[in-house]
């Protein structure tokens, strides 16, 4: 086996981008997170999100009102959640699952009875999100390789984690509904509308999840197939747990998943099985999940036996 | 006894609102509601094949609501009872294939044992990772989910491959005698209707049963009267897999007499999907797992006589789960005489660590 046919250059950017929309549904539930709202949710706002999208884009041609639509459909579904979770007392896995259900068989229906397809729905009018090219890198060798060619939202995830970053933890609105998250009575006492903040942090998931789902099917690829998330969601989720719900750290989870999904994409060419290769970014998730969630335990545990000594 | 009535109602309320949701939705595309609706109905019970079928339909859905409604009574919100019926069923078909030493009865015992052990040990996993150390199990069970699909895959490509052109196994030395030909309907029905009774009158008549409510309600009182929370959490999770791995073992011998790849897609979800309708009452399970066997059996007739896609039917078991999980939507003062009022921030000392 020939490592530098699979430690190269590319792989840089097969990384990012099979990570990117985990990235970004990571980043819906860690906004919801902050205010302990556990978003099981993600995997069915992102497919209806992913589904808009490419509906919008077929039928009207422009990717910007394809995203804005998308977005909105994450709106809608993270609506639902909220109302049921936060005025009807629904149990927040339950209507979770609920949402991602209701999602999978709303796409299936609509691809069939409104667009005719089944299965996959692709077309050349479907019109992507464009890829950034930047002029003067084509020659120069390896950061050609690297950083041409993105697209628009994959540039945006960037700047998009840091803007997170500086909502949760340098703005009031952060401060408000990080304190909302982590001690609600405190939260009431001090002022703040708690059921309002949970609120606003489902519904804005919603759109980040939106803009997940329309950067799957019109920026990583440009089609719709049925339940394409394929669990993304709830990588995004063990993502958010493996980082805290802490934006950086979220992401470079993201990225390691980001990373077994490209490599093992390069290991079927020597003859490893498919199946085998497809299940690695699961078992590397689970295993890197369980192993953050045991080490957080045990850090846990130390601090609080030294707190016993000190009483 | 009036609570009893209260949640039938609330039941059935939900699932008419759900068929009226589903109601507009078949007027969106242009067809007729009534129709479709009819169809459905008449499709799930016209004719020894359609009956079969539902029957067929209902043996698995019985025994995955029940497991997943175990597993909630102690707390466990277990998605992966799907891998549970994938991995059960190629142990199921490894050992029916290979163990042909065995006189055939033994080897039933064999195949359902084999089943019921690696569906356990599949969820053992995800039981000890939430027990001990808060890893949430939604997220484990579906990605674990993933991982038996393709690992079974694998298996029956690979290995165990019968050699054919599709993606199956070999024949299975033993099987379950179908009952309703052509149907696929079996004596598995029979397994899961007493394996069900088994469960309910477990968790209602043992001290086991009493364990995992208490566990399920509350833990660290479980943990203050001597019953170890995380012990009895672990054991409701391999209750609820082993019930899995079972299901698999009825599908593999009863339904196919091979495994074949992708057997299971979605049994697992749809029984969890009846449990969570009935908010995981275990006694009220299977009426709505017959429910939705008539549902899904229907669903391929309304498709065929009517212009409704099969996928509506999804959508309205979906619609189902988001209106049965809000448990304060269907609150109406025909049922309390006295409008109870909500004790002043209950959700938020919930989360008050």
């Amino acid at each position: 086996m020939d490592l530098s046919s699979i430690l190269n250059a590319s792989l840089i950017y097969a990384t990012f981008r099979s990570a990117t929309p985990i990235i970004y549904a990571a980043l819906c539930a860690s906004l919801t997170q902050q205010a302990d709202i556990l978003n099981i949710g993600t995997e069915g706002i992102m497919l209806t999100g992913a589904f808009a999208a490419v509906a919008i884009s077929y039928t009207t041609g422009s990717w910007v009102l394809a995203i804005i639509v998308a977005m909105l459909a994450g709106l809608l579904m993270a609506a639902i959640m909220a109302v049921a979770n936060i005025k009807y007392g629904a149990d927040i896995c339950a209507i979770g699952m609920g949402i991602n259900m209701f999602a999978i068989a709303i796409t299936k229906f609509l691809m069939t009875s409104v667009f005719g397809m089944r299965g996959t729905f692709s077309n050349p009018d479907i019109v992507a999100i464009p890829r950034v090219v930047i002029p003067g890198l084509e020659s120069i060798p390896f950061l050609n390789e690297v950083f041409n060619g993105w697209a628009l939202t994959e540039w945006f995830v960037i700047v998009f984690i840091v803007l997170m970053w500086f909502l949760l933890f340098k703005t009031k609105w952060g401060l408000h509904l990080r304190s909302v998250g982590q001690y609600p009575m405190a939260a009431q006492t001090a002022g703040i509308n708690v059921t309002s903040m949970k609120y606003q942090a489902i519904l804005i998931s919603g759109l980040i999840g939106g803009l997940a789902g329309a950067h799957l099917s019109l920026g990583y690829s440009r089609l719709f197939t049925e339940n394409m998330t394929n669990n993304r969601g709830f990588m995004g989720v063990a993502a958010m747990f493996f980082g805290n719900a802490h934006p950086v750290w979220t992401s470079v989870g993201c990225l390691v998943f980001g990373l077994t999904d490209s490599i093992g994409a390069r290991l079927q060419a020597y003859g490893i099985a498919a199946q085998l290769v497809l299940m690695l970014p699961y078992i590397v998730t689970i295993v890197v999940l369980s192993i953050s969630m045991v080490s957080k335990y045990y850090t846990k545990k130390r601090r609080q036996s030294s707190l016993l000594l000190i009483r | 006894m009036n609570n009893t009535i209260e949640k039938i109602v609330k039941v059935l309320l939900t699932i008419i609102v759900s068929f009226l949701v589903g109601a507009i939705f078949i007027l969106i595309i242009d067809e007729n509601p009534l129709d479709a609706y009819t169809a459905l109905i008449e499709g799930a019970f016209s004719g020894k094949l359609m009956f079969g079928t539902t029957l067929a339909n209902f043996t698995p859905l019985l025994l995955t609501s029940i497991a997943f409604a175990i597993a909630a009574k102690a707390g466990a919100f277990n998605v992966g009872v799907e891998g549970e019926i994938f991995l059960g069923g190629i142990a199921a078909a490894y050992i029916g294939i290979n163990w042909t030493f065995l006189p055939a009865p033994l080897l039933y015992v064999a195949c359902f044992a084999g089943a019921i052990i690696v569906g356990a040990a599949w969820a053992w996993i995800p039981g000890v990772l939430k027990a001990y150390y808060n890893v949430s199990e939604v997220c484990t069970t579906i990605l674990m989910n993933t991982v038996a699909v393709y690992l079974t895959s694998y298996l029956v490509n690979g290995p165990m491959s019968g050699g054919g052109v599709n993606a199956q196994s070999a024949d299975v030395a033993v099987t379950l005698k179908q009952f309703m030909r052509p149907s696929s309907a079996n004596v598995g029905i029979i397994i899961s209707i007493i394996v069900s009774i088994l469960i309910i009158v477990m968790y209602y008549k043992t001290s086991f049963g009493f364990k995992l409510k208490s566990v399920g309600s509350n833990p660290s009182f479980s943990d203050c009267m001597g019953i170890d929370s995380k012990k009895i959490f672990v054991k409701a999770m391999m209750l609820s897999g082993a019930i899995g791995g079972l299901v698999g073992c009825i599908e593999v011998l009863g339904v196919h007499g091979y495994y074949l790849d992708n057997f299971a897609t979605n049994l697992g979800i749809n029984g969890m999907l009846a449990a969570l309708i009935v908010k995981s009452n275990l006694v009220m399970c299977p009426p709505l797992a017959f429910f939705l066997a008539i549902l899904r059996t229907g669903a391929l007739r309304m498709q065929q006589s009517t212009g409704v896609p099969k996928s509506l039917v999804d959508t309205i078991t979906a619609i189902f789960i988001i209106f049965a999980t809000m448990d304060s939507l269907f609150n109406l003062d025909v049922f309390k005489k006295i409008k109870r009022k909500k004790p002043f921030d209950t959700k938020l000392a919930k989360g008050v660590k």
